[in-house]
Order: C-alpha cells, then sequence, then structure tokens
C-alpha cells in the first residue's frame, strides 16, 4: 500500500514541481524510466511468486537504471546511440511482457 | 539486468496463492522495511515517468531528439530558409517592377492630364487665369467693324496672346467674326460695343504690340473710336466652348 502511494506522490510530485533535467541526463531518462518499469514488474511478479525480497528489489532497479543508461551512453558515444536504445526498448519491452503475462497467470489463474 | 528471482527468498505462507498475497500486501497497509524501500524506488520511478511524459509533450519532437537527429533538423531549416530567402527575393524584385510599372503609369497620367489642362486652354474648354491686358473699345459711331476686330485678334496673337475672350465669346483657332448690322457676330453670337477684350498673356510684348504707330489702336481711332489699354496682373478668362470633333479631319499619326 504505501509502495502504491509513493509511486502516486511521485507522478504528482513530477507534474507539480516541475523539476529541471540536466542536460547530460536528459537522453539516458526514457531509457532509465523503462528499465525501472522492467524492475517494478519483476518485483511484482516475485511478490506474487511469494519470493520477493527487498534487497534483491533494490539492487535490481538501481542496476537496470544504471545499465540500461551505460548502454545507452555507450551507444552514444559508438555513433550507434539511436538504435542501441531501440535495441534497449525492445529488449525490456519483451521482459515486462512476459513478467506481465506471469503476473497475469497468478492474478486471474489464466 | 538482473532478475528478481530469489531462491532464498521467504515464503511466509507457502499455500497462500498469489492473489491472496497481492491483497495482503496492499491492505491493510504496514510499515515495513520493505514496503519503505519499494515505496522511495517507485516514488522515483514515478518522478521519472511524470518528468519524461511532459518534457515529451511540452518539449515537442527536439527535447528528446539525439544529436545527428537535431543535425539533420538544423540542416533542413537551413534549406528552407536559402529557399525561402530566395523565393522573398523573387517576390520582391517583383513588387518593385509592379511599383515601377505604376510609377510610370502614373506620371504618364499626370502628363497626360497636364497636357489636357494646355490644349484645354487652347481649345477654349477650361478656364484660364494668368497676366495679361483688358482692352476696352468703345464705338460711338458704329464705325467698328468685323475685320477691326479680327485684325486685334491677328496683333494679339502675334505677340503672344495665350487665351482671348470677347465679351463673353471664348476665341479659339476656328473664331470667326461677322458684320451683321450696327453690331458684331463671332462665332454666331451676336456682340455689340463696346467691345471687351479679356486677353492672357505676356502685357509688354501685347501692349506695345497693339499701340505702335499704325497699328490697331491708331487704326481704331481713327474711326472714331475710343481704346483703352489696361495692364492687369490677374486676368480669368471663364468663357467656355465645348470641344467639338473633327467631322473629317483625323490624326494622321
Amino acid at each position: 500500500m504505501i509502495a502504491v502511494l509513493g509511486l502516486i506522490v511521485g507522478v504528482v510530485a513530477g507534474l507539480v514541481v516541475r523539476p529541471v533535467v540536466p542536460t547530460v541526463v536528459e537522453p539516458y531518462l526514457p531509457i532509465a524510466v523503462v528499465a525501472a518499469l522492467d524492475a517494478v514488474f519483476g518485483g511484482l511478479r516475485a511478490m506474487l511468486d511469494g519470493i520477493f525480497d527487498d534487497k534483491v528489489f533494490v539492487v535490481s532497479f538501481l542496476s537496470n537504471v544504471v545499465v540500461a543508461a551505460l548502454i545507452v551512453f555507450l551507444g552514444d558515444k559508438l555513433g550507434v546511440g539511436a538504435q542501441l536504445s531501440t535495441g534497449v526498448v525492445v529488449v525490456l519491452g519483451i521482459r515486462i511482457f512476459s513478467n506481465a503475462a506471469a503476473i497475469r497467470r497468478h492474478v486471474f489463474r489464466a | 539486468m538482473s532478475d528478481d528471482t530469489n531462491p532464498a527468498g521467504n515464503s511466509a505462507e507457502p499455500e497462500a496463492t498469489g492473489r491472496q498475497r497481492l491483497i495482503a500486501a496492499v491492505w491493510p497497509p504496514r510499515v515495513t522495511r520493505a514496503q519503505l524501500t519499494v515505496a522511495v524506488l517507485l516514488f522515483v520511478l514515478g518522478l521519472g515517468l511524470a518528468i519524461q511524459v511532459r518534457s515529451t509533450s511540452e518539449g515537442g519532437l527536439l527535447r528528446g531528439a539525439r544529436q545527428e537527429d537535431l543535425v539533420r533538423i538544423l540542416d533542413e531549416l537551413d534549406d528552407r530558409s536559402v529557399r525561402l530567402e530566395h523565393e522573398k527575393q523573387r517576390l520582391e524584385g517583383q513588387r518593385r517592377e509592379l511599383e515601377n510599372s505604376s510609377d510610370q503609369a502614373e506620371s504618364a497620367r499626370k502628363q497626360t492630364r497636364q497636357k489636357e489642362r494646355e490644349l484645354g486652354v487652347l481649345a477654349g474648354t477650361v478656364a484660364a487665369k494668368g497676366p495679361g491686358i483688358q482692352i476696352t473699345i468703345r464705338d460711338t459711331t458704329g464705325a467698328v467693324e468685323a475685320d477691326m476686330l479680327l485684325d486685334t485678334i491677328q496683333e494679339l496673337r502675334a505677340a503672344g496672346a495665350e487665351a482671348i475672350e470677347v465679351n463673353e465669346v471664348r476665341v479659339v483657332a476656328s473664331t470667326y467674326f461677322t458684320d451683321s448690322g450696327d453690331s458684331v457676330r463671332i462665332d454666331g453670337h451676336k456682340v455689340s460695343g463696346p467691345y471687351v477684350f479679356d486677353v492672357i498673356g505676356e502685357p509688354k510684348d501685347m501692349e506695345p504690340a497693339l499701340n505702335i504707330p499704325g497699328g490697331v489702336v491708331q487704326t481704331l481711332e481713327k474711326e472714331q473710336a475710343r481704346v483703352e489699354v489696361t495692364r492687369r496682373k490677374n486676368i480669368t478668362v471663364d468663357a467656355l466652348r465645348s470641344a467639338k470633333r473633327p467631322d473629317y479631319a483625323r490624326s494622321s499619326k
């Protein structure tokens, strides 16, 4: 419950406060958000599986974000930033879908 | 990227289903370490999500675009501005041409109007105003005849008269004088003495031309007519005649 509240508060804060994102971080923000979404779905699935561990969740969340940003950063440096970020989004999207399927099986038993 | 499957996970109720666990996690709210850490991370996620969504919808396409895209867009904009610059120059040239031609048309119209006024003075279709002389011929004995008036007109024309009016009759190129008993007809209009000539022209030229020995004035005075010639700063010739289109003569040009 508190976790859900945290998400809602975050969205509201982002809309109300309108923080300025430094330009250095700006290109990595969308990828980082997708990576974080992947971690959240993974965590949800683990919780439904009964194997949720907050330490693992924190580590996976942070590492997901950092690795995704790092891949995009590396791609930018190599001149294939656009393609690589597309690749990362595709991979994360597939993972989100598979996690969502597992969650669906738990919740709806179908 | 890590996976969240943890083999060392502590499952409190092994026989509970996923759905029950989900409900148990959501309600009743419990302040545990796990809940708080997840809340913090989800707060960060929500923040990033909101910022990203807002900047994408507000900043338009350019905000999230990468460098090579921006370079391409910039190139396209440069090309477009060059094209538009060319277009602008072309249109400005066109406008200049049009303005010039309308200026030319305007000056041509002005010249035509000027010419029309000048010719109107000669043809007697417009009123004229200017320095000149006034001649009054008082015919006491009825001896003044058409040919004397015609001589006067011719003398005045030779001296540079530009517009002439005799007793409210405009004298033009086609004007004719005929005798009619005691009086004279000018262009068919009956005119009787005293004959008043309003003449526009250079007074210094016309007055001596009339007064030369053996000239018009002496000839008239020999016939017992009294002639007065006065110089005027401002003579108005406002008798008009309508423009007549020639029946036979056509411009040969």
